[in-house]
């Protein structure tokens, strides 16, 4: 038997841009998401701020109309193409998949390392329709036709931005299934695997199966804007129904690529702190597989009021209410492992149970919106901007932060202050609710969205509402603040500071370049058998 | 640097089950792309009937038979080729390749012949006589243009992709032992000539 | 430490070599398809819907032909089946809700 040589860590070792640009590493990879990924939450999140300030009185204040419709339309488009789509998957599902199954590396290193050069290039093009041309898109994220074939704005390079960061998630997604069929180390089937690793191996299929439809959707809008000449303009038998179908057949599923990993990370952080085995494994595990299954069989929810069949629709909001069951069942699960536990409340937990509290809010709200009756009333309102954040944003994007929490010792090796990141979690939970539920009451009064005016009885909610976005960003730039304090200055973590028990926590903090400096040890009884639980 | 210790399944291993899987997912992403297509392709062809039948007169059925059988063939020669490596037959594995190869040029040439045809009468999107014909007709051209033309797209890759297995075999880098990367570049090369069997009645036999 | 496992995995995955004279046969019969899809296109031509019904069971016994013998899927684990049927699933899916929007419009 030899010795093992303990490694350095990940972080230490090369040093130099090129050891990071270049890095066949999954966890460089990772980080350097990160950051990348933070960059745009924060543009995308001052873009929201401007428009909240627009929208502070009614009447034009700050912005030209033009310019507010480019404002929402740069501000989706980051959010959803750069920000809430790669964001747990490329983050931490590159730094922890590895880990968490037990070896050291994605399937496909060089893979992962082409997908986030694509990732790099999907960027620039968004950020170079900023200075060419008349600015950015003024479409909407959606870029629907046949307006976003006439407009001067530049939506060929948007829309080919969304075209190249849809390569980069699927090629991510191709990296993972491949990683958990082959590299799970051995002891662990699929059924000891972490429900992270679920929530992720359900989301990479999604990427892989839908990304497509709606990439080909968008290089025929490209096509047809080049020429000159189209498919989904009516003025020559083209149908922008058809556009629309085409593009809710991969912006459904979409939703589920960002909801599912959020919910893999609920299901790593509520064990955890509540020192329990987790409550129905397997139906959290396998509602995963059904929710990204039915969530491809609803895409026209979307499009109650565009003219499509009634029959089409009833059929459309039935199969909705269906996706609302699989979800429901992984809340009880949560809510049933918590019951009893021994409950020790950190900041991640915190962030998982606001998700809970948030998804619940637009989950409900989703359901006003999937039944056909009540959704020609509220489509295109405020509400479904207050559902859509609180799903999105709420949901998974407060998974984000709360899964930062969670993984930032074993990242970086280092502490946060607990107190401080409590505090600015209670000042971004208060601020998130005072701007986004007065969407909901003012979409309900009748507000439409994506204007920058509106009529004077709806002027106190959205005071309320852009008061709310100033607190939000403060509890926001605290937290990254606190993290960054922590970088710099942190006490050393320990190798398990929660008391995980997911193969992760069995390597230090930060681990060392290969992963691991002994085999990992699987546990058989599954990966949330607490020994010294209390129900055991 | 050394470390004594390293995991038994590691991601830098070589795993040629891994590369299969890998190219299998991918051409479901390959399908599911050109499965959108032929979404647009079925609702406008629904819409309308009659413009698509007349508008498919114009295209050659006798070049689309002979681009097919071209294609069946050189997927029949890459199929030998990966038998013949397998039974390290290096030689005769290059041979089909090559044959391949140049029936993917062909291929490409016929195609080329019939886009030029196409241009002449004026038909491409954008041009004097496209602009004057019914709504129908100009999507079925529209259409042709764009799924015809990301097919000879996925032709030149895959040629690309082939010639690069050829050169890897030469050099010995793929062998009898390691043989995925042959093997996927096959079946790569199968997948176009699935849509192209999927192209070929909508669009030449439809009347 | 005795739970090191040592074991590499497989390298080398079990092949299966496709004889010459199986590859032959279904290029016979693909050929074969073929022609009978042209005939069939350019002599019966009493009813469109069904011509094109024909054209599109031709083309997916050929596509299937491909699939299973030059593409192996015959010889490949169940799952590699099971992943060809979910997608084909979800395609039919979306052709299904296509046809009921346009036809009941
Ligand atoms: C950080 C604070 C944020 C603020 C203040 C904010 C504010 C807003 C506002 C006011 C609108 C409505 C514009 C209109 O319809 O006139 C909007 C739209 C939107 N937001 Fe946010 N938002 C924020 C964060 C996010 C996040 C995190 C996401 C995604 C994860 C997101 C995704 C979207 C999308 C997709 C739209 C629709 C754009 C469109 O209509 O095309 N937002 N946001
Ligand atoms: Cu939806």
């Amino acid at each position: 038997m030899t010795t093992t040589i303990a490694q350095p860590s990940y972080l230490e070792g090369k040093k130099g841009l090129f050891s990071w640009i270049f890095t066949l590493d999954h966890k460089r990879i990772a980080l350097l998401y990160l950051y990348a990924i933070i960059a745009f939450f924060l543009v995308g999140m001052t873009l929201g701020l401007l428009m909240r300030l627009e929208l502070l009185n009614p009447g034009k204040d700050l912005v030209e109309p033009t310019t507010y419709n480019q404002i929402f339309t740069l501000h989706g488009v980051i959010m959803i193409f750069l920000f809430i789509i790669p964001s747990i998957p490329a983050v931490f599902g590159n730094f922890f998949l590895p880990l968490m199954l037990g070896t050291d590396d994605v399937a496909f290193p060089k893979l992962n390392l082409l997908s986030w050069w694509l990732y790099v290039l999907g960027a620039v093009f968004a950020l170079a329709t900023l200075v060419f041309g008349d600015g950015p898109a003024d479409t909407g994220w959606t870029f629907y036709a046949p307006y976003s074939v006439k407009t001067g704005t530049n939506v060929t390079m948007a829309v080919m931005a969304a075209f190249i960061l849809g390569f980069s998630s699927i090629l991510t997604g191709l990296n993972f299934i491949v990683t958990i069929h082959r590299l799970r180390t051995p002891g662990m089937g699929f059924n000891q695997m972490p429900l992270f690793a679920w929530g992720l191996y359900a989301t990479s299929w999604i990427q892989l199966l839908a990304t497509p439809v709606i990439g080909i959707t968008l290089l025929m809008i490209v096509a047809e804007r080049v020429f000159g000449i189209g498919l989904f303009d009516p003025s020559i038998g083209g149908d922008p129904v058809l556009y629309q179908h085409m593009f809710w057949i991969y912006s459904h599923p979409a939703v589920y690529i960002m909801a599912l990993p959020a919910m893999g990370i609920v299901s790593e952080i509520i064990p955890t702190f509540a020192q329990r085995t987790i409550f129905g494994y397997k139906a959290i595990a396998y509602s995963s597989m059904a929710i990204a299954f039915i969530g491809y069989f609803v895409w026209g929810h979307h499009m109650f009021t565009s003219g499509m069949s009634g029959p089409a629709a009833i059929i459309f909001s039935v199969l909705t209410f269906l996706v609302a069951i699989p979800t429901a069942i992984k809340v009880f699960n949560w809510v049933a492992t918590l019951y009893k536990g021994s409950i020790d409340v950190k900041p991640p937990l915190l962030y998982a149970l606001a998700f809970i509290f948030n998804f619940l809010i637009g989950g409900l709200t989703g359901l006003v919106n999937g039944a056909l009756a009540a959704d020609i009333h509220v489509h295109d309102t405020y509400f479904v901007v207050g559902h859509f954040h609180y799903v999105m944003f709420g949901g998974t994007g407060f998974a984000f932060f709360g899964a930062l929490h969670y993984w930032f010792p074993k990242i970086y090796g280092k502490l946060y202050n607990i107190r401080m990141a409590n505090i600015s979690f209670a000042i971004f939970f208060i601020g998130f609710q005072l701007l986004y539920f007065p969407m909901l009451v003012v979409g309900l009064m009748g507000m439409p969205r994506r204007y920058y005016d509106y009529l004077p009885q709806f002027h106190v909610p959205n005071v309320v509402s852009t008061v709310g976005s100033w607190i939000l960003a403060t509890g926001i730039l605290m937290m990254i603040a606190n993290l960054m304090v922590a970088y710099w200055k942190g006490k050393k973590a320990r190798k398990n500071p929660w008391h995980g028990i997911t193969l992760e926590w069995q390597t230090s903090s930060p681990p060392p370049l290969h992963n691991f400096d002994k085999m990992p040890e699987v546990n058989e009884k599954g990966p949330y058998h607490y020994k010294n639980a209390m129900d055991q | 640097m050394e470390h004594s210790f390293s995991l038994p399944n590691s991601g830098h291993n070589f795993d040629a089950e891994a590369s299969k899987l890998g190219m299998w997912l991918f051409l479901f992403t390959e399908l599911l792309l050109f499965g959108g297509l032929f979404l647009v392709y079925m609702v406008y062809r629904s819409l309308n009937h009659e413009a698509f039948i007349e508008a498919s007169h114009h295209l050659n059925v006798w070049a689309g038979t002979t681009n097919t059988i071209v294609l069946l063939a050189s997927s029949l020669t890459v199929a030998m080729s990966i038998t013949a490596l397998q039974q390290g037959n290096k030689k005769r594995s290059l041979l089909l390749l090559t044959i391949t190869f140049i029936a993917a040029g062909v291929f490409l040439v016929i195609k080329y012949f019939e886009w030029s045809a196409k241009f002449e009468h004026g038909l491409f999107p954008g041009m004097e006589h496209y602009s004057q014909l019914p709504t129908g007709e100009r999507l079925y051209f529209y259409l042709y243009f764009f799924m015809t033309g990301l097919h000879g797209l996925h032709v030149i890759i895959g040629g690309i992709f082939l010639a690069v297995v050829m050169v890897k075999i030469k050099s010995g880098k793929v062998h009898k032992d390691r043989i995925s990367l042959l093997e996927n570049g096959g079946l790569y090369w199968h997948l176009v000539d699935l849509i192209w069997i999927y192209l070929f009645p909508l669009f030449y036999l439809i009347h | 430490m005795e739970n090191i496992n040592t074991h590499t995995p497989q390298v080398a995955v079990s092949q299966h070599i496709s004889s010459y004279k199986l590859l032959f046969t279904v290029f016979a019969g693909l050929i074969l398809l073929t022609i009978l899809t042209v005939l069939v296109s350019t002599t019966f031509t009493f009813s469109v819907s069904l011509a094109v019904a024909l054209a599109l069971m031709i083309a997916s016994t050929k596509a299937l032909l491909v699939a299973y013998y030059f593409m192996h899927l015959k010889y490949e684990p169940r799952f590699y089946k099971w992943m060809v049927i979910v997608v084909l699933a979800l395609f039919t899916f979306f052709v299904i809700m296509l046809t009921i929007d346009y036809f009941t419009r």
